[in-house]
């Protein structure tokens, strides 16, 4: 009987060491590049460093970092362009994707109208944007034919910050189109006839039976919107370059830790940066 | 009345159709746009302002400014060996763990499972510069290397392939076992075979976070040899300010992907779709 149950533990171990070598490059994977990198961010945010010497300065990096003007309007930057990105695109992304839902004809090709801008690589995107928000652009063109007058777009601050949110916006759409229409399909029709037969009309359907069920993919996607608007670079660097100019109104968070980083080599600022938005994004997966 | 139902419920289609596809046009406008500025052959000299939807006078040159200006077939070729080898290492790894953590049967499985998920969390800007001072340590800037290997973690990836082998019967596992296949063999010809719809996904979304990725390629690509085509881009752009190359530029960056997005439309929806609903 001993013997027996020994055996089986024996087995046991061996199956479990099968195991562990099926996830044998995940688990080097997380010690080499998550584990090992966030620890030693976490070390470096505490140092002077410039890559060779080093030199332990304790907080210091935190308080240069938040009375840094520079990081601050990075911070400000950063919320404001993804608030405006998140108000104005999940409404809009919601009744396209009803619209959707509710066609018979055409819906593939609707489908691939709004997503083509997504799978574009943003700096090509971004590059195109330069002239699309040109004073004499294609957007000042349509603006104009609503009567709008010409605005010179990337050459002050508010207005550029709006010409990123509109890059944002009309990159994003599709996205948020698709994961609302993977929701609404999850609706069962049965709702909508059992309120049908109860003399439910359309807007009624979709004030108490469309809308609660959405909750869940607003949800998705206001998160989703917020973790990756924190980590907006390569649209505005396309738009602004490295700075973010205009008079950095392009600069955001994750600019300010590459600048600080890899233009001028201040690790311990740069990582100490990195841990700030790394908890800004945290809090937001709590929400989660 | 059910006629006259169903006509006005065709109408209301058709009407609602046209409104949307007005504003799918206005989406796509600046590619036309762009199309009509890249092939417009004074567009450096003489702006495309106005904007207008006619080529004037056709011509190459736009494309022959940025040949002459850079080597953008290389660019091409290294996204596509940074994409290519990415995928590779990715769909390895996280096919390998995702099994493991559906159908294993070991200690501590669900640690393991919270590890994965916990990375997550962990922006890949908190990580780049000890990353970057890893990989320079070891004399690896300005290469492929740093782009293509930390792609064996992807916790999305390793979710998506678990809940995949979640959905396949254990039985087929242990029927093979009994007939006495070890684990490996089991797995590479019982389960591997069934996976091709969430491998699909899963090289679909891989090649796609590759072939656009700009920040961690951008601090690892010193030189001008190693560019990929979005470091290209940005450089090319970076150095004019002349409208008709920048245009080319962006277009040449573009055109290739949307060629691609339509004939793969379904399948890349999809995947993409899974990502946002599963991944959260």
């Amino acid at each position: 009987m001993e013997k027996r149950s020994s055996c089986r533990k024996q087995k046991n171990h061996r199956s479990s060491l099968i195991w562990f070598l099926f996830l044998l490059p995940a688990i080097l994977g997380i010690i080499l590049f998550i584990a090992y990198p966030t620890i030693e961010s976490f070390r470096l945010s505490f140092f002077k460093s410039n890559g060779t010497v080093e030199k332990f300065v304790g907080l210091k990096n935190y308080i240069y970092v938040f009375n840094n003007e520079v990081f601050r309007k990075a911070f400000f930057n950063t919320f404001m362009i993804t608030f405006f990105q998140i108000v104005i695109t999940l409404p809009i992304a919601f009744l396209i994707a009803c619209g959707i839902n509710y066609l018979e004809i055409g819906k593939n090709l609707l489908k691939c109208l709004f997503f083509i801008p997504y799978v574009t690589p943003a700096i090509a995107a971004g590059t195109l944007f330069l002239f699309v928000l040109h004073p004499n652009g294609i957007l000042n063109q349509f603006t104009g034919l609503l009567g709008i007058p010409s605005i010179s777009w990337l050459e002050n601050g508010w207005s550029a910050r709006f010409g990123a949110v509109f890059l944002s916006v009309w990159r994003g759409m599709g996205f948020n189109v698709v994961i609302f229409l993977a929701y609404l399909q999850a609706i069962s029709p049965e709702y909508y006839e059992a309120a049908q037969i109860d003399g439910c009309g359309g807007v009624q359907s979709m004030r108490y039976i469309t809308l609660p069920l959405m909750k869940n993919a607003f949800g998705v996607l206001f998160i989703m919107g917020w973790i990756n608007g924190l980590q907006r670079f390569t649209d505005v660097y396309a738009l602004g370059g490295m700075t973010g100019s205009p008079a950095r109104a392009l600069h955001t968070l994750v600019a300010f830790i590459y600048e600080r980083g890899f233009g001028n080599f201040e690790f311990g600022v740069a990582s100490a940066a990195s841990y700030i938005l790394f908890a800004i994004i945290f809090i937001f997966t709590l929400f989660n | 009345m059910k006629d006259n139902y169903k006509k006005r419920k065709k109408t209301q289609n058709l009407v609602l159709f046209l409104i949307l596809l007005l504003v799918g046009i206005l989406f796509i406008m600046p590619f036309v746009w762009m199309t009509v500025v890249s092939f417009e052959r004074y567009a450096n000299i003489q702006p495309p302002f106005p904007p207008s939807f006619t080529i004037k006078n056709p011509s190459l040159f736009n494309f022959k400014v940025i040949t002459e200006n850079g080597n953008l077939t290389r660019a091409y070729k290294n996204s596509l060996i940074v994409a290519v080898c990415s995928v590779l290492v990715n769909i390895v790894s996280v096919m390998m763990a995702g099994y493991a953590l559906s159908k294993g049967k070991f200690k501590g499985k669900k640690v393991v499972l919270i590890i994965i998920l916990a990375t997550m969390m962990i922006p890949f800007e908190t990580r780049m510069i000890p990353m970057y001072k890893m990989f320079a340590k070891i004399g690896l800037t300005n290469n492929f290397i740093p782009l293509i290997v930390p792609n064996i973690i992807d916790a999305l990836g390793i979710m998506l392939a678990k809940n995949y082998f979640d959905s396949l019967p254990t039985s087929l596992g242990e029927a093979a076992e009994m007939d006495g296949a070890g684990s490996f063999r089991t797995f590479f010809q019982i389960y591997l075979p069934l996976t091709s719809p969430i491998a699909a996904t899963i090289v679909i979304l891989k090649f796609m976070d590759s072939w656009n990725a700009f920040l961690w390629p951008l601090v690892i690509l010193t030189g001008r040899e190693t560019r990929t085509v979005p470091v290209f881009i940005s450089a090319f752009s970076y150095g004019t300010r002349m409208a008709g190359s920048t245009m080319t530029v962006a277009f040449l960056g573009i055109i290739p992907v949307v060629i691609v997005f339509l004939i793969l439309q379904k399948y890349i929806i999809q995947s993409i779709a899974l990502s946002g609903v599963k991944g959260e």
